[in-house]
């Protein structure tokens, strides 16, 4: 059967793995944002606590994610709870990285300019820090999301939703003559999915950066 | 206080004042040389023993953990099977090989080629590589490695050459990106100069290129011990075994001991990485 064909006659198996896919990495990554965002806004201001904070989500990165999957069955079992754990655990190190580098990064003189016209700390911060703070938190996003897209592949092996099942059933059946297409449409579907990802951010940018500060 | 001054005043530094102090008219004044200049400051440690100490203590307590727990828990023949006669030493030590190798490759093709590419003839190739490893990015390791089984067969062989494609991309846009973000007046003082092309290389170029390669090797290092975890898959051996097969027969203990010896082993590289970082950066260009 050539590429093709077996695209057409499995349509629908893979436009649903392509769905589950997309939604598992989709859901982690918003939840992923928000406490990446939480925790930069509360860490950048110590020191301290800003170093502690990406040092362990540094470190959390360090670990092969095969190896994170592996630990959490035994305290979660298989299926989808390892696999969302996991997809957020390692989608936050570049959102709260980069939260904590942009919001330390905003001039100190426009703080100080929006104290001086009496905005409030909860004002400051959504209105003239987190806004200038933006463009490096969406990259961090960005580079979370392409990241994520490979974890999931590999949490398809803990049972886990999405291609990466395409792609395992392919390893079993090797030599098999539709092994080839099914690693093939598993690979490629992902390639394309990340690609589609990163264009949805870079409209997202054009969108919601500040036109003041846009490059 | 200058000799001169010293001598229109007309007099010696008497004796009851420390060496180097004289008076003038009454007044108590110091020579100048004689004042202590203020040592330099000792130069702060780069390795503190605090970097040194923990992470090496927490593995070792974790891996001694372990330890206890799986001498008490009952393995049956299977678990048993998968983590007697030598088969965990075996698997950390394929795990190992595989990543010194494939380092060792990645380093070997990704820096020259970056080199090669911030040079001016092949300067407009770069963007082409740029655009290829932003695709490079979103390709997941596992498919890359089950299509390179399908064309080359499974083995350690594969492994390695799936773990090398992997990591070489990111590398080399580091090394590109590194290089180019030398200050361009370096470069134009050192041609004014009068260096060659080459001697701007060895003797400008690379020496403040360090801190990045480095960290390119810590980059290759850190991704290559995760994707190593994924040569099971082909065949390949390493600790993934452990990890794949204590999911297939659900033996739990199997599991926990490939997950944990992976994950120390991947804490361990990155700490040797970053102490050697530190170790070989030039002291002139540390950040202060």
């Amino acid at each position: 059967m050539s590429f093709w064909e077996y695209l057409n006659t499995r349509h629908q198996q893979l436009l649903t793995d392509a769905f589950q896919h997309v939604s598992a990495v989709f859901q982690c990554m918003v939840i992923a944002t928000v406490l990446g965002v939480v925790i930069g806004v509360l860490s950048y201001r110590s020191g301290w606590g800003g170093s502690l904070a990406i040092t362990s989500t540094a470190t959390i990165l360090t670990i092969p994610s095969l190896a994170a999957i592996g630990l959490l069955i035994p305290l979660v079992g298989l299926g989808v709870a390892p696999t969302v754990i996991t997809l957020t655990l390692y989608g936050l190190l570049p959102i709260v990285r980069n939260s904590i580098v942009g919001l330390r990064g905003v001039d100190p003189s426009l703080v100080d300019a929006a104290t001086g016209i009496g905005m409030s700390r909860i004002a400051r911060l959504c209105r003239v820090e987190l806004p200038l703070a933006w463009p490096p938190i969406l990259t961090g996003i960005r580079v979370s999301t392409q990241m994520l897209m490979g974890i999931a592949a590999i949490a398809a092996y803990a049972s886990g939703p999405g291609l990466g099942n395409e792609i395992f059933r392919g390893i079993a059946s090797l030599g098999s003559a539709n092994a080839i297409n099914q690693v093939l449409a598993g690979t490629l579907g992902i390639v394309v999915l990340a690609l589609l990802f990163d264009a949805a951010y870079v409209l997202l940018g054009r969108l919601t950066i500040p036109r003041g500060i846009r490059a | 206080m200058s000799p001169s001054h010293q001598a229109r005043s007309g007099k010696e530094p008497s004796p009851t004042r420390p060496p180097g102090e004289h008076d003038v008219k009454g007044h108590a004044f110091h020579d100048e040389e004689s004042d202590p200049s203020p040592a330099p400051a000792a130069p702060a440690r780069r390795i503190t023993w605090r970097k040194l100490v923990v992470l090496p203590v927490v593995l070792v307590v974790v891996l001694a953990l372990t330890y206890v727990w799986i001498t008490n828990v009952h393995l049956d023949s299977i678990a048993k099977n998968s983590l007697t006669g030598g088969n965990v030493q075996l698997r950390w030590w394929q795990h190992v090989r595989l990543t010194a190798i494939s380092t060792f490759w990645v380093l070997i093709i990704a820096i020259p080629l970056g080199i090669a590419l911030t040079r001016r003839r092949l300067r407009r190739a770069a963007p082409a590589f740029t655009a290829l490893a932003n695709i490079g990015q979103a390709t997941p390791a596992i498919g890359l490695l089950a299509l390179l089984v399908i064309w080359l067969g499974i083995g350690p062989r594969t492994a390695i050459i799936g773990i090398v494609i992997y990591a070489v991309l990111p590398v080399l846009s580091n090394t590109v990106a590194g290089l180019r973000a030398i200050d361009p007046n370096m470069i134009e003082a050192a041609r004014g100069m009068g260096m060659s092309g080459r001697g701007v290389l060895l003797r400008v170029e690379l020496p403040l290129a360090i801190p990045l390669i480095l960290a390119g090797v810590r980059t290759a290092l850190v991704l290559n011990v995760g994707t190593a975890t994924l040569a099971t898959f082909g065949g390949g051996g390493g600790l993934g075994d452990l990890i794949t097969s204590g999911i297939q027969t659900q033996r739990m203990p199997v599991l926990i001991i490939g997950s944990v010896l992976t994950v120390v082993l991947a804490l361990l590289v990155d700490w040797l990485a970053s102490l050697a970082e530190l170790a070989l950066t030039p002291r002139g260009l540390e950040e202060r």
